[in-house]
């Protein structure tokens, strides 16, 4: 096989109440319902973003998930980085789809707001991340029955390999109702960590069962 | 520099025609085709004006033969007729004879019907049929039917207004890369509830006759439409002793990183996409004789790319440009098929539409549309398609490979 010389040079989890970095916990807020958590996490990073309070559940987890690995894994954001975004889930923009199904299924209580249509679909948050840190750079969305470290290995491995990205931040941001999971992983030709399918795997199990 | 793709048919049904004849008979007269809505019953009747096609549905189902079963929307109507005149233009009598793509672009997909039947599917099954013709993908498997393309690449993109440009561009590089010899690309939007509606309540749509460029503008008119190129290698254009219209010589997308729905103050993603066009191209800004800009008249775009014209040719150095939403509307998904055939058109016949309804210049810069015909030797034209979610596309056409 081909040498890859691709590495993971940091990673961050928000899952149950809980971040961390790098696998290490850096927060810990039990028994508060997400808006409430993702709202300390907010203010606990120092998050000076008022756009941040006008997204939907899922941006925000997302939005959060790319500001603390870009903060606390120590990542350089130049303007004009080509930092290419590989995100994926499994519930896609359910959980604001259904809230824009209620304001419309019924006919005598019809009013749709354009501020949660505009949500309805998952590939807002990475637009919200790119408006963020001026990222003008390629992003893709995947739908997977399940966490699939291949198939993002392999695509961010094509996007380094053709030189459409300089760095990719990859990974799986999942929320349905009170359940939610972010795994974000920055790609780069440097890094500690080996950067294939199995590796990927084994960083989404371990940063859990810290 | 590297060699254009052929262009060899194109196709086009929009508020100003029925097919390229009548299409370029109103651009000459400078015959708008904007006016007051007709076939969908709105509270913003009377609020709004729209670039609507004089076909009914049930008059486009006869013009496709379709029997009374069918479940085709508004938009697949449409995109069915655009894509068949664009075949029979390019004089494609066998689609197997080579690798031939599809590559559709749309916004609103079949939105019109399912708004229309949304509660009455829950009580009766006789709309039902069109649940199954809601989604983008419909409308191009749709054209795909019609045009005997079996058995080879058939896609949808839908990136707001800059859906049909990415599609060109998609099918360029398809045959670029070789991966297929010819390609049908284009993209087809119908009016609906649905658009005018979010249109809206961004506060967007002009109450009159749109004035793209113009200090005073008010804002978009929506218009539907479908219009569809043939792209072919140089093989099956050499092979077969084909009929050259135009060449597409360039083109770029970008993201302007800034908005969901606006615009860049300075037009980033604009400069980015005319940029990358022109690198493609292997041509300098200085090459480009007329721009087809995206003008849509709302505040935001035409300040915008106004600023992006300036970043990439020069104040003074833009080079001489209308918009034509003045005639169409804004088609959205269509609007760069519908400006690429307008393009083609202005090489073939070495004129630039005037850029109607234009008064007052903007205060923000020296920009002046042109306004009245112009008459000029044209060897390159570049064309934006500037959409939503920050999505910039630039195609550059040219009379030679």
């Amino acid at each position: 096989m081909k040498d890859n010389p691709y590495k993971i040079s940091a990673y961050c989890r928000i899952k149950e109440q809980r971040v961390s970095v790098n696998g290490e916990i850096i927060l810990e807020n039990s028994g508060i319902d997400f808006p409430a958590f993702i709202k300390s996490v907010y203010k606990y990073f120092d998050t000076d973003y008022p756009k941040f309070f006008k997204m939907d559940n899922l941006s925000k987890l997302a939005f959060m998930a790319a500001e603390i690995l870009i903060k606390r894994g120590k990542i350089g954001l130049e303007k004009n980085q080509n930092i290419a975004l590989v995100f994926s889930n499994r519930a896609s923009s359910l959980d604001t789809d259904r809230k824009h199904e209620d304001s419309i299924k019924d006919l005598d209580r019809y009013y749709p707001s354009p501020a949660i249509f505009v949500y309805t679909l998952p590939n807002i948050c990475m637009g919200e991340i790119s408006i963020r840190h001026h990222l003008y750079s390629e992003n893709s969305f995947f739908i997977f029955d399940e966490f699939n470290p291949g198939y993002l290995n392999d695509y961010t491995h094509g996007l380094l390999e053709d030189g459409k990205a300089d760095k990719v931040l990859c990974g799986w941001v999942e929320l349905e109702e009170d359940a939610y999971d972010a795994f974000l992983y920055m790609v780069t030709k440097n890094g500690p960590i080996e950067h294939n399918a199995e590796a990927i795997n084994r960083l989404y199990k371990r940063s859990w069962e810290i | 520099m590297s060699k254009g793709i052929a262009i060899t048919g194109m196709g086009i049904i929009s508020a100003i025609g029925n097919d390229v004849a009548e299409n370029y008979a109103a651009l000459l007269k400078g015959r708008t085709g904007i006016g007051k809505i007709s076939k969908i019953d709105t509270v913003h009747r009377d609020a709004i004006m729209v670039g609507e096609i004089d076909f009914t549905n049930l008059e486009l189902e006869a013009l496709l033969g379709l029997s009374h079963n069918n479940n085709y929307s508004r938009t697949a109507l449409l995109a069915a007729i655009a894509a068949k005149e664009a075949v029979a233009d390019a004089n494609i009598t066998d689609m197997k004879a080579w690798r031939t793509g599809l590559v559709s672009s749309t916004s609103v997909g079949g939105m019109d019907m399912t708004e229309k039947f949304y509660y009455d599917y829950l009580e009766s099954d006789t709309h039902r049929k069109y649940i199954e013709s809601h989604h983008a993908g419909d409308s191009t498997q749709k054209v795909a039917a019609q045009l005997g393309i079996e058995q080879s690449l058939v896609t949808t993109i839908s990136t707001a207004c800059s859906s049909a440009a990415n599609a060109i561009m998609f099918g360029a590089r398809l045959i670029r890369s070789g991966k297929l010899d010819r390609v049908i690309v284009g993209g087809s939007d119908c009016l609906s509830k649905f658009t005018i509606n979010g249109f809206k309540t961004l506060m967007i749509l002009s109450d009159t006759y749109n004035t793209p460029f113009d200090e005073n503008r008010k804002g978009l008119n929506l218009g539907e439409a479908a219009a569809f190129l043939v792209l072919e290698s140089e093989v099956v254009v050499q092979t077969e002793n084909k009929k050259v219209l135009a060449y597409l010589k360039g083109y770029g997308n970008a993201n302007d990183a800034y908005h969901q729905t606006a615009s860049s103050d300075n037009g980033d993603g604009a400069t980015l996409a005319m940029e990358k066009a022109l690198t493609v191209a292997g041509i300098a800004s200085s090459d480009i004789d007329y721009v087809n800009a995206h003008g849509t008249a709302t505040g935001n775009n035409d300040l915008s790319e106004g600023r992006a014209l300036i970043r990439v040719f020069g104040e003074p150095g833009v080079p001489d440009f209308s918009s034509t939403k003045a005639y169409t509307g804004h088609t959205l998904a269509a609007a760069g098929g519908i400006e690429a055939v307008y393009s083609v058109l202005a090489l073939q016949h070495d004129v630039i539409y005037p850029n109607l309804n234009f008064k007052t210049p903007m205060k923000e810069f020296n920009l002046l549309p042109q306004t009245v015909l112009k008459h000029k030797e044209l060897n390159t034209i570049l064309s934006n398609s500037l959409g939503f979610g920050g999505n910039c596309s630039t195609l550059i056409f040219s009379k030679n490979p």
